[in-house]
């Protein structure tokens, strides 16, 4: 290496290859090294991590909001279904009362019904005991007031006959009712 | 050789070999460069801020780009194409320094260049095969075979004579008005107070420097990705 003053003025030709040439080829070359090497390659590295790393977060997110979502859903329908199912039950015993009270308003009826019924039977047959008994006693009376005014005459048993078809003759028309 | 003219000076010598000042001014951008990833990709966090959101800025737009013009399986590239923009660009903008841009070398356009139709022709056979590949340049008749190589050929002369030139013209167009701008306020007062070439050339810095060199990095490395996946097509 020289210099000296009769060099510091001197100048390359304009337009000419000279040994610039080679200088800048590996110049162009080192400098592609360094940039490569101290730029492009830490700096794409951690553009492209850091992309990464904000594209999983989304990821994440998105799965977490999904999940969210579907347990929101699967809540909501249990929620709806509680409904839907207590409205079941409460219609259900409605139902089930209402049929019980018109059950029992029936039984409640029908027994009112028998009860009815036994009464007028009961009635019915205290009247024909009564009819009978008044039946029996008037006879009586017939065949004893009979048998005081003919005294001896009177066969009682053929007489009592006859005066049984009278009375109950009178009394079938007059007894009715 | 000489004193004369626009040439990039000489800075020193190894043995015989000059290195001019090209080499020297990348040689700066380099480790301008060096530093500020290794100070920008410290201490990454999750939350970007600060110069972080600088490099995270940087890094996605290029990725961005690559992927947009080469495909989504070749986002490997966007290194290279990275180093192509920001090397290029960070060249164009350091004549706002007072340096001389490296792209203003036809050495160092041309070497990007080359390397871009290297690699264009290197992924083109290594995509489709030798034979593949050259079939390509009987399309669309065989007759048209000369052609298309020239057509080939003259891609890197164009990229890198294009960036070059553009470059240049704005560095010989600077140190002309710098140079006149220095007349003139001699001329004007006597003696030389530069006071004129204080505020006047920034407008053309502005120009030259700042959107001249941005667009031609940008084109160039547009470029490059549109003939190395044309090429992979």
């Amino acid at each position: 290496m020289s210099m000296d003053l009769t060099t510091a003025g001197l100048r390359l030709g304009l337009v000419e290859f000279n040994w610039t040439f080679v200088f800048q080829l590996i110049n162009t070359l080192i400098l592609y090294l360094i940039l490569k090497k101290f730029l492009f390659a830490p700096v794409t590295k951690f553009m492209q991590n850091r992309e990464n790393e904000i594209k999983s977060q989304i990821q994440n997110a998105k799965e977490m909001e999904n999940s969210a979502m579907t347990l929101k859903e699967s809540y909501e329908a249990k929620l709806t279904h509680a409904e839907e199912e207590g409205k079941e039950i409460v219609k259900k015993h409605t139902q089930r009362a209402e049929n019980r009270a018109f059950e029992i308003v029936k039984a409640a009826e029908s027994d009112i019904e028998s009860m009815k019924l036994n009464a007028h039977r009961e009635l019915e047959r205290e009247r024909v005991k009564a009819v009978n008994e008044l039946k029996d006693q008037i006879s009586q009376l017939t065949i004893m007031a009979a048998s005081k005014v003919v005294e001896k005459d009177l066969n009682e048993a053929d007489h009592k006959e006859l005066i049984n078809k009278f009375i109950s003759e009178v009394g079938e028309s007059q007894w009715q009712n | 050789m000489g004193t004369e003219g626009f040439g990039p000076r000489v800075a020193f010598y190894i043995g015989d070999i000059p290195v001019s000042e090209t080499v020297t001014v990348t040689w700066l951008i380099m480790a301008i460069l060096l530093v500020f990833s290794i100070i920008a990709t410290r201490n990454l966090q999750k939350e970007a801020k600060g110069l972080q959101l600088v490099v995270e800025t940087i890094v996605k737009v290029i990725n961005n780009l690559t992927k947009q013009n080469m495909g989504e399986h070749n986002a490997n590239f966007a290194p290279f194409v990275g180093t192509l923009l920001i090397f290029i660009g960070v060249s164009n903008i350091i004549g706002l320094l007072g340096l001389r841009p490296p792209t203003a070398d036809l050495n160092t356009t041309m070497c990007l260049s080359i390397t871009t139709f290297v690699l264009t022709q290197y992924f083109g056979v290594r995509q489709k095969g030798l034979g593949g590949y050259s079939k390509g340049f009987l399309e669309p008749i065989p007759f048209l075979l000369p052609l298309n190589i020239i057509g080939e050929l003259a891609n890197p002369v164009s990229l890198g004579f294009r960036l070059f030139g553009n470059i240049v013209a704005g560095v010989i167009i600077m140190a002309l008005l710098y140079g006149a701008l220095g007349i003139f306020t001699e001329s004007l007062l006597g003696f030389a107070v530069p006071f004129l070439q204080a505020g006047v050339p920034a407008v053309l810095h502005v120009y030259f420097d700042m959107f001249s060199g941005l667009l031609q990095s940008f084109i160039f490395t547009m470029l490059t990705m549109v003939f190395i996946s044309g090429a992979m097509e």
